[in-house]
């Protein structure tokens, strides 16, 4: 049975149908799945599965990378509540938009994702200052600290990723402490994240899960 | 030797011409070239008109850009705080729609021509087609009504909206931002632009899935431009690539100009076409703030191979980033003109 709820939810996430998919979770939670196994059997296989059609250029579209994000957000919101005991929480990240932009959809997908893989996502919100990114970080004990940007000025000046690379440094805490960008710029220069200083870079918000949850399985390590 | 319109209307029309039209779109940069700050240089229609003159005579590229910045457009629809940068465009910096509340309060000006917001860039178009008319074509940028909501709301309470709805309030939206595009095209066109860029980034599958595509997309874009007409409108979706969509755009919009993606294959837009319009090839010019003078002549090589065989086609930039040395701007450019030009095999 499992496999079928899998089945109907992936095609749900891909229709961008979300109350098909929070209908199948619901009947499946009825007909006894366990809430842990929805979240980590149902909801995590989707993302990734999306992940692997996105390396496969199936051509997976914004819109589907936002509604699984979304959805899967909400899933687990409705389910870990309802979990026999308390998540083991892979990390913590601090996430924001760089000092100057307002764009805010990367963010999002981002942490709606990082949700569902069980890492605590502390949003900072739009246009952050490189210092608020450090202070937040060391005051919730976070692995990583992912910056999006959308814009070039934004991603490659002086009060973004480079600005919070220089501070980690003289703060002695690049051991600490990743960093994480992404955002359109990177996409038309896969090696712009070295220049700026980023520990790693993902070409969109689902695959963001992945290399966010490397990184903090690299501080821990 | 040509002037940029003759190459333009060369290139459309499949007719001889010495070079394919080479289309660099400096904004910012006017700034740097008129020694003001972004913000100050965007307060006056005379000091864009001047930098664009300027730029197109220094360079030798082909068009002139009547737009200051997107955000422009949220002005005429009520915005009233821009924030500028030192180094790169100008962002809305305050939504006009902060909450589905606002979608009834929103208002499309009856008459954009005498709307305060727009005073500048007629100034700037009057004087562009003064200096210039006729010699080279003037470009005016307009945002699809299915994109326009994002520049309202941002990107992220829009997707929201049109994916989840309520759809009441989606359609009333767009339907205002359509009738705002109509008569922004409408306004432009009698202020003697010559090349309406219909900047869609909804209008490719990059960005909403094929099924959106078809039963929200193209009947917004069909509504959008129905009753101006098609002539003069370029089809570019932002950054994101829309081979896939080519053919479905000649069919029911008839639009004839493609201004690909630069992830888009050249060689495949220009089949997909197939001698119907002008496609467009587009550089990644992020690009050209690290490539080495030997990369960028190598890039722009590759790109006029792939389009320019059997002519109807162009060499563009995306909005090129402010930072991108002067030196570079001018490899990219002698290139394009060489390799460009027919009498380059």
């Amino acid at each position: 049975m499992l496999k079928q709820v899998m089945s109907q939810y992936n095609e749900a996430i891909m229709d961008t149908d979300r109350d098909r998919a929070l209908q199948i979770v619901h009947v499946a939670v009825d007909l006894g799945i366990s809430p842990e196994e929805i979240v980590f059997n149902v909801v995590v296989p989707a993302i990734e599965l999306m992940m692997q059609s996105i390396s496969e250029n199936q051509g997976i579209s914004l819109a589907q990378h936002f509604m699984a994000a979304q959805i899967a957000s909400e899933v687990v919101d409705e389910m870990v509540p309802l979990f026999a005991k308390a998540p083991e929480i892979v990390g913590t990240v601090v996430i924001g938009t760089s000092q100057g932009d307002f764009h805010g959809l990367g963010k999002r997908i981002v942490s709606g994702c990082l949700k569902a893989m069980m890492v605590e996502v502390i949003d900072l919100g739009l246009n952050v200052a490189p210092e608020r990114f450090i202070d937040e970080a060391l005051a919730r004990n976070a692995q990583v600290i992912a910056i999006s940007s959308m814009m070039v000025h934004t991603a490659t000046g002086e009060n973004g990723c480079r600005r919070v690379r220089k501070l980690l440094k003289e703060r002695d805490l690049e051991d600490r402490i990743r960093i994480a960008v992404g955002g359109a710029p990177y996409r038309f220069d896969p090696d712009l994240f070295k220049s700026v200083g980023a520990d790693g870079w993902a070409e969109n918000g689902v695959t963001a899960g992945r290399v966010i949850t490397d990184l903090i399985r690299e501080v821990r390590r | 030797m040509m002037t940029g319109m003759e190459r333009l209307v060369a290139a459309i029309d499949g007719t001889p011409a010495d070079r394919i039209p080479v289309f660099c779109n400096l904004l910012d940069q006017g700034a740097k070239e008129l020694g003001l700050p972004l913000e100050e240089y965007y307060s006056s229609g005379e000091h864009v008109a001047e930098a664009q003159l300027k730029m197109r005579a220094k360079y030798g590229y082909d068009c002139l850009w009547s737009l200051f910045y997107v955000g422009k457009e949220a002005e005429l629809l009520g915005c009233r705080k821009i924030i500028f940068a030192k180094d790169g465009p100008p962002n809305v910096g305050e939504m006009v729609i902060k909450k589905y509340d606002d979608i009834a309060r929103l208002q499309v000006p009856d008459d954009i021509t005498s709307h305060p917001a727009f005073a500048e860039e007629l100034k700037c178009l009057r004087i562009l087609k003064a200096e210039a008319g006729g010699k080279y074509p003037i470009c005016a940028y307009l945002t699809a009504s299915m994109t326009m909501p994002a520049i309202l709301m941002g990107m992220e309470k829009w997707l929201q909206m049109l994916m989840m709805g309520p759809n009441d309030l989606r359609d009333e939206l767009l339907t205002k931002c359509s009738d705002f595009f109509q008569k922004q095209v409408a306004a432009y066109r009698a202020a003697g632009a010559d090349v309406l860029v219909y900047s869609n980034p909804f209008g490719s599958t990059d960005v909403i899935p094929r099924t959106f595509f078809n039963e929200l997309s193209l009947p917004w874009m069909v509504r959008d431009l129905t009753p101006g007409g098609t002539s003069g409108i370029v089809y570019y979706c932002g950054s994101a690539r829309f081979n896939n969509v080519i053919r479905s755009v000649i069919e029911h919009l008839g639009i004839g100009v493609f201004y690909l993606s630069p992830m888009d294959d050249i060689a495949e837009g220009k089949q997909l076409v197939a001698g119907r319009g002008l496609t467009c090839g587009v550089i990644n010019d992020i690009m050209l703030l690290e490539w080495s003078k030997e990369e960028i002549r190598a890039e722009v090589k590759r790109m006029i191979a792939a389009g320019k065989q059997g002519g109807k086609f162009l060499f563009g930039t995306l909005v090129m980033p402010y930072n991108i040395p002067e030196e570079n701007i001018r490899t990219m450019l002698e290139a394009a003109y060489e390799y460009g030009s027919f009498e380059c095999p």
